[in-house]
């Protein structure tokens, strides 16, 4: 993979992808990059066509149109040794030890069976399983088997690292554990590619993300640029009173005594500010902040999107 | 890679099967059951000697009455016999336990009954009267004739042996017939003890959702190829584990046993049967395990798959129903219909073979079937896979698969 993957060559090129699957389109003219050693967030509500696309990108799927290309070429399984994909719909060897499946995949992936037995250990050692080595995975916590699964996703130090909804089916103990390996990971060298829903993760992650909506791109660029896209600086408040209704914002989000407020075009905070003294607002504190992913979130998603897919 | 990954397959596929106690369990209980009933006539076989024994021991008191003249006295006291004088006092004698039996001998014992009185000794020792009875009337006449290769003729005491010719040169005969057999019975066996993990090996993989990190990490016909080989290998251990305790039970208990003595270096191995017997049970065994790994691949559940084992199963029974066919009559259509439908074939081409009614074109015409359609559902198996095993919990159309892989 890093042979022909360059700075300035997207590691991860995607054009004009369509996925049809029957009569039913999932994905439509999809197009984005991603480079190597970034942090990509790929962000949609439930059926909007991210897992589609990976699976596609991984040829898992045969696309109906466009070019996926990992290192300027189609993915192939015996590229496999330097990808670690940890998929949507997950899984293990459920009747067998958590040690032999790790092994297993590790040697699949191309470590001998020493290295692979040895990195296995270590790794069920970090995430507090090491006394679970030698137990069936069907004995194991759903967020134990998880762990499992991600040790064999990056069991190979991958270079590009695919991760459909990872915290998924984590306690915010182990979720912020996962949050470490992946940061681990990236400053390893790895690219990236997520898939979440969690949007503070996205924020603390990810160097640039696109928002797919109805199988084709609602945004994309960095995190800050999609922010702007969608608003860009919002007014926090915390106050005591009522907000007036008022031509200079809308109440983008309300919460107590907190408020996010949506200053509309050509008007500045100062303005605000006086506008809220002006109505008899006790202001206690006024801060500006980037609109949040997940308040863009909401905003592009109000309405559901209908599953597409097998 | 590909062949690391191939052997990292197998080994995992092929130990984590054998590994489990439940395969033991299983495995072990055939050659358990077997060495119980082993035991059971071990024991039985000893005690019915130590009957016979006790039986031969204890002569029997007789009299006897002889119209037709062939008793003589030295065979009757032979038998501890002596000549009654009336029939009606010999019958009292026996009514009041003096004697344990008479035997009246009539003038013609080819067309007439002779007739055996004796003290009732339960069910199994009264058989010993008409057997003494026999004997000493058989033994009477042998003396009458008064040569014994000539006794031994009538007796039926002879040996044969036969030599026949096909094409002008020796054929094996019936002893030629069992080499070729033992690959059906091969065939059979590994269908039987495989058929149900060849169904279910890429089952495993979709019912825990491994399918995609798989299809991401290695050639599917690599998963597919080894799993194959794996079961193979399985099938063998199992195989193995069966035969052991027959051939040990066969080489140092055959007597006690009673275990026919089988004079295998009459076994007649003619090399043309034996090279299209292998090629048969190959080519049979790549299309069996090809269609069960592909049905595997296409249905969601264990429980779909075993709606599709029954039908194929079947299918390697019903040449038996026309097996006398087969034998006499291998140009009937019914017989051509089952040599050339493949799931039939493999069967009926091996029972021809061994009979020698599988003619040279014939065979390669069904060999080049099998290994060809064998080979179609083993990449089908594959596609299935590689397409559609994504689907997980779906069944999946055949069409579909096929039209999204060429898309």
């Amino acid at each position: 993979m890093s042979a022909s993957a360059t700075v300035a060559e997207p590691l991860v090129h995607i054009r004009n992808f369509r996925m049809d699957f029957g009569t039913q389109t999932a994905v439509r003219d999809l197009s984005f990059d991603v480079f190597a050693g970034e942090t990509f967030g790929f962000l949609g509500s439930n059926g909007s066509g991210k897992t589609t696309t990976l699976r596609a990108l991984l040829g898992i799927y045969q696309p109906t149109a466009g070019t996926l290309h990992i290192a300027g070429k189609v993915f192939e399984p015996r590229d496999g040794a330097r990808l670690g994909y940890l998929p949507e719909e997950r899984g293990l060897y459920k009747k067998e030890s958590v040690l032999d499946v790790m092994v297993y995949f590790g040697r699949l992936k191309g470590l001998g069976r020493a290295g692979a037995t040895q990195w296995s250990r270590s790794y069920l050692e970090r995430v507090d399983l090491a006394d679970k080595a030698d137990v069936r995975l069907d004995k194991l916590s759903g967020g134990q088997q998880q762990k499992i699964q991600l040790g064999v996703t990056i069991m190979n130090s991958p270079e590009l690292l695919i991760l459909d909804e990872p915290t998924q089916g984590f306690d915010p103990v182990n979720r912020r554990l996962l949050m470490d390996i992946i940061e681990e990971q990236k400053r390893a060298g790895a690219t990236v590619i997520m898939v979440t829903h969690q949007m503070d993760e996205v924020e603390r992650l990810c160097d640039r993300v696109i928002l797919l909506k109805d199988g084709t791109a609602e945004a994309y660029g960095t995190v800050e640029e999609v922010q702007d896209l969608y608003g860009g600086t919002v007014v926090r408040v915390r106050c005591a009173g009522l907000l007036p209704a008022s031509d200079l914002f809308d109440v983008a989000r309300s919460d107590g005594d907190l408020a996010d407020l949506a200053p509309r075009a050509g008007v500045d905070e100062a303005q605000i500010l006086a506008e809220l003294v002006r109505h008899g607002v006790q202001v206690r504190s006024f801060t500006t902040a980037r609109t949040s992913l997940e308040e863009i979130f909401l905003r592009v998603y109000g309405t559901p999107s209908e599953p597409v897919g097998v | 890679m590909a062949q690391h990954n191939l052997s990292t397959v197998i080994g995992f596929e092929f130990l984590r099967v054998v590994t489990k106690k439940r395969f033991w369990l299983t495995s072990l209980a055939v050659p358990l059951a077997l060495a119980v009933v082993f035991a059971l006539v071990f024991l039985s076989n000893a005690a019915t000697s130590e009957t016979a024994q006790a039986q031969a021991d204890t002569q029997l008191v007789v009299t006897y009455t002889d119209d037709s003249g062939l008793i003589t006295d030295a065979v009757a006291a032979a038998f501890g016999g002596s000549e009654a004088p009336d029939p009606a006092a010999a019958i009292a004698a026996v009514k009041d336990g003096t004697v344990d039996a008479y035997f009246a001998y009539p003038a013609d014992p080819s067309t007439q009954p002779i007739r055996v009185y004796g003290v009732d000794k339960g069910i199994f020792e009264n058989g010993a009267y008409a057997a003494v009875a026999t004997q000493m009337l058989v033994l009477a006449a042998q003396q009458e004739i008064d040569a014994p290769e000539l006794a031994a003729v009538v007796q039926g005491d002879v040996t044969v042996t036969s030599e026949t010719y096909r094409d002008g040169v020796v054929s094996g005969g019936l002893d030629g017939v069992i080499p070729p057999l033992l690959f059906l019975v091969v065939f059979y066996v590994s269908i039987i003890l495989l058929g149900n993990q060849m169904l279910n090996s890429t089952l495993e993989e979709k019912e825990n959702r491994v399918t995609e990190m798989i299809l991401t990490t290695m050639n599917p016909t690599t998963l597919i190829v080894g799993k194959v080989l794996s079961l193979f290998m399985v099938g063998l251990v199992q195989m193995l584990t069966f035969a052991v305790p027959v051939v040990v039970g066969y080489l140092f208990f055959r007597s006690n046993l009673n275990l026919p003595d089988v004079d295998l270096s009459h076994l007649s191995f003619e090399p043309g049967a034996i090279v299209v017997g292998t090629l048969l049970l190959l080519g049979g065994f790549i299309l069996f395990t090809g269609t069960l790994v592909a049905i595997g691949a296409m249905v969601p559940t264990a429980k779909e798959a075993g709606t599709f084992f029954a039908p194929l199963m079947i299918m390697i029974f019903v040449p038996f129903y026309v097996v006398s066919l087969i034998v006499s009559d291998p140009r009937s259509l019914i017989v051509q219909v089952f040599t050339y439908f493949p799931y039939t074939a493999p069967v009926t081409a091996m029972l021809r073979n061994s009979f020698g009614s599988l003619s040279a074109l014939e065979s390669g015409i069904v060999i080049v079937e099998l290994f060809a359609l064998g080979f179609v559902a083993l990449r089908l198996a594959v596609y299935l896979f590689r397409y559609g095993s994504i689907a997980y919990s779906k069944r999946l159309s055949l069409r579909d698969t096929l039209r999204r892989s060429r898309a």
